[in-house]
């Protein structure tokens, strides 16, 4: 990917001693992260490898000939295939296995996946993947740590930077197990509108300009962020509107969390197949996929979030940070004093997987995801679009539609009820998609309701209270056909039974 | 398809593994067969107390070998996620913790950054010694030194670093004085399969049930599961015992803990990975070791542990002892020997130690091409307003030992003995 410099126009005018030009990366460092001291026993431990020869009996660590596991076969669809995953489901392909040994040669011996070591994980997998990030985002300076997945990423990069009292920034839908994690930390969520295009950097920038520090405490200096397959609304935001966000983000000083777990399973992006034949998957995915926060980070104040989660599976807990090296190296201290690094089983088996080349499976999988959706925005378009109740973009990428309910059609519905508090929302939208949830529940269908994800907001700030605006559903289109059928089948009657 | 020693059968599966004279067996998991823990269902999200089969093969262990009163497991990642997860738990800013005066850094020091401090108790060869911490908590004074500490941690047999093990009797006072301080135990036991010089059962003629029994009654009564109370929480981790990669252990406390450790682990790391809690669960499995085949594995580790510590106190003695700089005591368990060099001189206060200590340590590093870690890394800083009494030696003046592992090979071991005793005479003669 060729990496290019920001080509936004300059944002509106404001009191130019407010922003600010230069990354303090320590600044934006909780208390706790600054105090943490690092692990004694590890810095003897890497002194002690300095000089050849060197008997080391300081480490607590079993000998690996005390390993009681030999080898690891994992067995795998062999990505030969013309659509690996189609061959793979129906029982078709071919099985490929991917062995670790601990005595004999392979990608990471099991000698080296099962012993101790440094919270950011095993050299061989952090380098395999250092060389994907190259190949897909040429990031200008950066450094990779082994995470044990998302949630594990953020919550950690939330402790890294978030002290009690402090506000963070994030889309007004949200993936709100996370952001519900930081609150016992401190953190408020401060909430950004959004449009069926994701969030809109206007109402970011209005929200820094405006704020008062006398009054709200600490201007935010962090933003959550999940660019591609926005959880849940689905949508993936442009070129445009990243370059905009990151040119706030340098004017304000605000580190970014990239959450990217969708990523790779991006949709009708007309992936070359004379480039696949010609230089592999990967350099083909890299020429279509979309410019990420990190690719255009020539700040270092993008901390990315990848995960195996939706592209492996779940149970893998397993992902990786890239961030600047300061960050990276204080992520790792704290990973040190907490979970240490990832398990040796699931980094022996990535790094096998990214020996050879396992990103066809991706591709493949990609294919198999966009033939979902595309059957449910079909059946969609059928049983549920025609009626007018409720209408959905197509989503360009990874899991998730969002279903935006016409409540304007119900006789129930009203826009003129007095708000409970000042600045409360004017709609009894809140009610009605209630109603509506519980029908759908009794009928046999659930799909997560906005208010599952929406954050409110405190400032006062925001024109419009966010419960007037919940009139949406998630659904997600990664189950089977029958399910996606018989889902929608349901969901379009329900709304019938709903309006009359 | 995991490939592990056979354990049916063997006398001692360790050794044959380590000489590949033994039989291997195979362990397998699938997705779409029969078997403990398929892959269908340990490779999605689950909730972070751990899988249903995984916690119920484990909480079976427990119970077999620990009888707890009335406990629930908690998986984890192992020992350090599981004590930093329950440090965060009871901690806060301000708060003291109380400790082993020689501890285990790598946790004592993550609860530091949000503002926890540690007061360490004394220590003799046994370990921890019990009026010395009941001392603690009667001159506690909390107008001075802020809220009375509320929590022990304690690593209670082959102690890290110094590698004793408490005794039954220590155990039960130290119980009574949790009940009478209201204190919380964390029961940080990760070498505990690794005990030496108990009478061995016969396992030839033992039946499974038979041999589980026997093993049980050669180990030492826990914290766990004297636990009447409710206020000890165990933490058990596969590290030492499986290999540290598998980044798998479990907490056993009381329902309350439980409950919020689990929404902790689902508001950060979220649960172990899919393959360590289906190999795990195959492993203690009909298809797999079962209880009983886990157990003669155990054994069979433990005895080859005692080997090479008899080997490396051997060696000591004819190297390092006979120069007269340098004796240890025999760990009862674990993995570490506990060093003490004197030259000779008795242990008084106001002196250099500490100065001679890094001096020491970084010979040996750097001259002899030895590393042993020297116990200033793990010593808790004191503070006269916890204690005070008269003849006490500041722990500064007592730190002269040095952590040493009989974990790694005879060679290893071997030449590390003689290039202590080598660098002990000419940093003494010097």
């Amino acid at each position: 990917m060729v990496f290019l410099p920001s080509t936004t126009s300059a944002i509106s005018a404001t009191d130019a001693g407010l922003k600010r030009s230069r990354v303090d990366y320590s600044r934006h460092l909780s208390a706790e992260a600054r105090a943490r001291l690092p692990n004694p026993i590890k810095s003897i431990w890497k002194a002690a490898q300095v000089k050849a020869g060197t008997i080391n009996m300081g480490n607590g660590d079993p000998h690996h000939t005390l390993y009681p596991i030999c080898e690891m076969n994992f067995v795998v669809p062999s990505i030969d295939e013309d659509d690996p995953v189609q061959s793979w489901r129906s029982g078709t392909g071919e099985q490929s296995i991917v062995a670790s040994y601990k005595d004999d040669p392979c990608a990471l011996s099991l000698r080296t996946a099962f012993a101790y070591g440094a919270g950011a994980g095993l050299k061989e997998v952090r380098d395999a993947l250092a060389e994907l990030n190259d190949r897909i985002h040429s990031p200008p300076n950066h450094t990779v740590s082994l995470s044990l997945g998302n949630a594990d990423a953020l919550t950690k990069c939330f402790r890294l930077l978030g002290d009690p009292g402090d506000s963070f920034l994030c889309e007004e839908f949200t993936f709100s197990a996370m952001t519900n994690a930081a609150l016992p930390l401190g953190i408020e969520w401060v909430p950004i509108r959004m449009d069926k295009n994701g969030l809109v950097p206007s109402d970011l920038e209005r929200i820094l300009s405006n704020w008062n520090e006398a009054t709200q405490g600490k201007r935010p200096h962090v933003l959550y962020t999940i660019p591609c397959s926005q959880n849940p609304t689905g949508s993936t935001l442009s070129l445009e509107r990243r370059q905009h966000i990151y040119q706030i983000a340098h004017d304000w000083d605000i580190i970014i969390l990239e959450d990217d777990p969708y990523f790779f399973l991006q949709y009708d992006l007309g992936v070359n197949q004379s480039t696949i034949q010609q230089f592999g998957y990967t350099r083909a995915m890299a020429e279509v996929l979309p410019r990420s926060f990190l690719s255009m980070d020539y700040d270092g104040r993008v901390m990315r979030l990848d995960s195996f989660s939706k592209i492996v599976a779940p149970g893998m807990r397993l992902g990786w940070v890239t961030s600047n090296s300061f960050f990276a190296e204080k992520l790792d201290m704290l990973t040190d004093s907490s979970s240490q690094h990832p398990h040796g089983m699931g980094q022996a088996f990535v790094a096998e997987l990214l020996g050879s080349d396992g990103w066809g499976w991706i591709s493949s999988l990609c294919n198999e995801y966009q033939r979902r959706r595309d059957l449910f925005m079909d059946v969609f378009r059928q049983k549920v679009a025609v009626s007018g109740f409720a209408t959905a973009e197509v989503p360009q990428s990874g899991m998730f539609v969002w279903i935006k309910i016409n409540l304007e059609h119900h006789a129930r519905f009203s826009t003129s009820q007095t708000p409970t508090v000042p600045g409360g929302p004017t709609t009894n939208t809140v009610d009605l998609m209630d109603e509506l949830f519980r029908k759908l529940l009794n009928n046999g269908l659930v799909m997560m309701p906005a208010s599952t994800f929406a954050i409110v907001d405190r400032t006062g700030t925001m024109g419009n209270h966010i419960n007037d605006r919940v009139n949406f559903f998630r659904a997600t289109f990664v189950g089977t056909d029958e399910t996606i059928r018989d889902g929608l089948t349901i969901f379009g009657r329900t709304l019938e039974e709903f309006f009359f | 398809m995991y490939e592990v020693p056979s354990v049916q059968g063997a006398s001692d599966p360790v050794t044959s593994w380590r000489n590949n004279s033994g039989l291997a067996q195979i362990i397998r998991s699938y997705k779409d067969q029969e078997c403990a823990l398929s892959i269908r269902d340990a490779f999605p999200y689950s909730r972070a107390a751990g899988l249903k089969q995984c916690l119920d093969v484990l909480t079976d262990f427990t119970k077999m070998i620990f009888a707890p009163p009335n406990h629930h497991v908690t998986l984890t990642l192992g020992n350090s996620d599981g004590i930093t997860k329950v440090f965060r738990l009871f901690g806060e800013k301000g708060d003291h913790f109380l400790t082993d005066e020689f501890s285990f850094p790598s946790m004592t020091n993550s609860p530091l950054a949000y503002g926890v401090k540690w007061v360490g108790v004394k220590m003799d060869s046994g370990g921890i010694i019990p009026e010395e911490l009941e001392k603690v908590l009667i001159k506690w004074d909390e107008v001075r030194s802020g809220r009375r500490p509320h929590v022990l941690y304690i690593i209670p047999v082959g102690q890290n670093p110094t590698g004793s093990t408490l005794s039954v009797d220590r155990r039960k006072k130290i119980y009574a004085i949790a009940q009478t301080w209201d204190l919380i135990i964390i029961e940080d036991d990760p070498y505990y399969f690794l005990q030496y010089d108990i009478p061995q059962t016969n396992c030839a003629s033992a039946d499974p049930d038979e041999f589980i029994k026997d093993f049980r009654s050669t180990l030492i009564p826990t914290f766990l599961s004297m636990d009447v109370d409710g206020r000890v929480l165990r933490i058990d981790t596969f590290s030492k015992v499986l290999a540290p990669g598998m980044r798998l252990g479990w907490i056993t406390s009381n329902k309350l803990f439980h409950l919020k450790l689990a929404d902790y682990t689902d508001s950060s790391t979220q649960p172990p990975h899919a393959f360590g809690q289906m190999f795990v669960t195959e492993m203690l499995s009909e298809h797999g070791w079962k209880v009983e085949g886990f157990c003669r594995w155990l054994r069979s580790l433990c005895l080859d542990y005692q080997s090479r510590r008899d080997f490396l106190l051997e060696v000591f003695r004819r190297e390092v002892e006979s120069t007269g700089y340098a004796s240890v005591n025999c760990p009862e368990a674990g993995m570490f020997v506990w060093i003490e060099y004197s030259g000779g001189s008795p242990v008084v206060a106001r002196t250099n130690t500490e100065h001679l200590l890094k001096e020491l340590f970084e010979r040996l590093m750097n001259i002899q091409g030895v590393v042993f870690i020297p116990s200033s890394t793990f010593a808790i800083p004191e503070n006269p307003l916890w204690v005070e009494s008269d003849g006490h030696v500041p722990l500064s003046d007592r730190n002269r030992f040095l952590r040493a592992t009989f974990g790694g090979t005879e060679e290893i071991i071997e030449k590390g003995m003689i290039r202590l005793g080598k660098g002990l005479r000419e940093f003494f003669q010097d």
